[in-house]
């Protein structure tokens, strides 16, 4: 029997390949990007429990470095057509965000583990969740104030910092022109009548301020808009696989 | 990062999933969704969360099940306790776990037995806080879509 096409998602990659430091955040499409630290001022007003970021570019294999410990890694991706899981989704690629924390006491923001070291020992690059060989790391690293890199607030206000940091490119991204894009990957939540009906079910963080997963953010793999799985009770969420694809959870750990 | 830095799954993992890509892409499956629950922190709350969703497998008339987890210890009663109840309903499952040298289960299920693939990847077998390490890769993916496959077909010949 012929497959059912429920919805259609397309995700139009772009590549980076010129990336620097610079005065001011900037994304273009001939794949120059701008790191800068502009916004860092506004994110201390805006979040009580931040004491200081840092926002750093680390080089393909400039790994020889100290890292607090990774709270996460993030695609910048945006929302350019449709919802979650439907219509066009741009993304970028050779570039990804690293959030990392500690407070001011060098208390790790980590719960049950700590990957705070080198970071050329303590990140296994190439995974599926991970940088590649050849990708810039944009550290996002927060200090804390004291003891608040073990709150469920601060974890949360850290989160939401790098979140504000990483709109601005998405609000440029959005714009760009889908057809110059470097990748375009399509996706297809089906139906396909007769076929062995299969369902996943995955089990995730959900148990504190360092071990908790958001769903349906406003932005891709983003956090703004986004529900905590703990203040829904933990109990199970169904999701199509093409909202999956679009970013649907966020990493909250 | 939670519950052991090597088998976290970042945001980036989620966006890049190899679960939802490879089962998602199989010509002779029919991925009806992905059902997503936390690991709660009380007892009572984890055996009621992994009871649903397996519950939610049933009403859906699932014909088989892959079940996932990113953390291990405590995370085990939730997994296994969903394992048990899948099993119970007579639902074919397979299912992807870091176990490693360290991280046996702490719980038991005569499920159990072939159907969870290890995503172990440190030599040792350990949770060495390396992040992305422990992760599951597409050949972890692959093994447990093929045991699935094995028992579903079990499951088919039995009732032919």
């Amino acid at each position: 029997m012929k497959e059912i096409d429920l919805r259609r998602l397309v995700i139009k990659a772009f590549h980076m390949n010129d990336v620097k430091m610079g005065d001011a955040c900037d994304v273009k499409m001939n794949g120059e990007f701008t790191v800068g630290k502009e916004i860092i001022p506004s994110l201390l007003e805006k979040y009580d429990t931040i004491q200081d970021i840092d926002i750093n570019l680390i080089a393909p294999g400039d790994h020889d470095r100290f890292t607090n410990t990774i709270m996460d890694i993030v695609p910048i991706s945006t929302k350019v057509l449709g919802k979650c899981g439907d219509g066009i989704t741009h993304t970028i690629t050779g570039v990804y965000v690293m959030l990392t924390g500690v407070d001011v006491d060098g208390e790790q923001a980590h719960e049950f583990g700590s990957s705070e070291g080198n970071l050329k020992e303590m990140l296994r690059l190439n995974k599926a969740g991970t940088p590649g060989d050849d990708d810039y790391i944009i550290s996002f690293d927060i200090l804390f104030k004291k003891g608040q890199g073990q709150e469920r607030k601060g974890c949360i206000q850290g989160h939401a910092a790098a979140d504000d940091f990483m709109q601005v490119y998405r609000n440029k991204l959005k714009k760009f022109d889908g057809s110059k894009c470097t990748e375009r990957h399509e996706y297809h939540d089906t139906i396909r009548p007769g076929q062995k009906r299969v369902l996943i079910i995955r089990q995730v963080a959900g148990q504190g301020a360092m071990y908790d997963t958001w769903l349906f953010p406003d932005e891709p793999s983003g956090v703004e808009g986004g529900k905590s799985i703990i203040d829904m009770g933990n109990v199970p969420i169904m999701l199509t696989p093409n909202e999956y694809r679009d970013g649907a959870i966020r990493s909250m750990q | 990062m939670g519950i052991g830095p090597s088998t976290k799954e970042t945001s980036l993992h989620h966006f890049r999933d190899p679960l939802v890509e490879i089962v998602g892409s199989d010509a002779g499956i029919d991925l009806m969704g992905v059902l997503v629950f936390g690991t709660a922190d009380d007892n009572v709350d984890k055996i009621r969360n992994s009871t649903m969703a397996a519950k939610i497998a049933e009403c859906m008339r699932a014909d088989g099940v892959i079940v996932s987890s990113d953390g291990w210890g405590n995370s085990d009663v939730d997994y296994v306790n969903c394992i048990q109840e899948l099993g119970d309903r007579g639902i074919p499952m397979s299912g992807l776990n870091f176990s490693g040298s360290m991280a046996q289960f702490v719980t038991e299920s005569e499920y159990i037995g072939k159907n969870i693939i290890d995503i172990a990847k440190n030599p040792e077998g350990v949770e060495s806080n390396i992040v992305g390490e422990n992760n599951m890769s597409p050949e972890d993916v692959k093994k447990a879509l093929i045991q699935l496959k094995i028992k579903m077909r079990e499951k088919e010949m039995k009732s032919e």
